[in-house]
């Protein structure tokens, strides 16, 4: 099975997803914090960027949905492609676009129900975080 | 209003209407569906989000003209998010 790795980052576990830019331009990378804590699996939505991200890639607007916690109130969620190269991975997520992403140093955050789309875990290396396809 | 401010609120105002409709008579068609609207008008009813993306993108190129639901869902639900330290 296809595996990724990334080295913790600020000894959080994160993951780098490639997101298509809708200018023509050469579609980018985001580092999220990988949060098993972040919404659900039924939550209906998957990743957190900055919203300006999530316009950048051209994504369809979705329904709103209410956050609460480190995010309150409504937001905005638009449907954008999103690829991980090197598991195979590519889809159309539902991606709630907040203001400012407070999470430094990271450029979002990947959901509960992102992850477990996968195997996830540090699979025996205390020092990366890892998907498996 | 401009032109698009208008298709977006009408595109809004229309899946309001499709998720009350769902959410109240479960022999909606739109119940539990996933719905793809265009420049104020149903253009997609699917049950796969990639196929959704896929046809509502052909059907309009246009982002800011298209909006999507998950017909039945309960948008006013809150969902936690943990904070960071």
């Amino acid at each position: 099975m296809p595996r990724e790795e990334w080295p913790l980052r600020h000894g959080r576990p994160c993951v780098q997803v490639v997101l298509a830019s809708a200018l023509g331009r050469q579609p980018f990378q985001r580092t999220l914090l990988a949060d098993t804590g972040a919404g659900s699996l039924l939550s209906g939505f998957e990743l957190i960027l900055d919203k300006n991200d999530c316009l950048l890639c051209g994504g369809n607007p979705l329904h709103p949905v209410t956050l609460g916690g480190a995010y309150a109130g409504s937001f905005p969620t638009y449907l954008i492609p999103v690829q991980i190269p090197a598991l195979g991975f590519a889809g159309n997520l539902r991606v709630v676009g907040v203001p400012s992403v407070s999470a430094a140093p990271f450029d979002g955050l990947a959901c509960f129900s992102f992850l477990n789309r996968f195997h996830y875990g540090n699979f025996g290396n205390s020092s990366i975080f890892a998907l498996e396809s | 209003m401009s032109v698009a401010e208008n298709v977006q609120e009408l595109n809004r105002q229309l899946a309001r209407r499709i998720n009350q409709e769902a959410r109240s008579n479960p022999q909606s068609p739109y119940a539990n569906k996933l719905v793809g609207i265009a420049n104020g008008e149903v253009v997609v009813v699917s049950d796969d989000w990639d196929d959704l993306a896929r046809r509502l993108r052909q059907i309009e190129p246009n982002p800011t003209n298209t909006f999507a639901l998950e017909a039945s869902r309960d948008y006013d639900e809150v969902h936690e998010i943990w904070e960071l330290d």
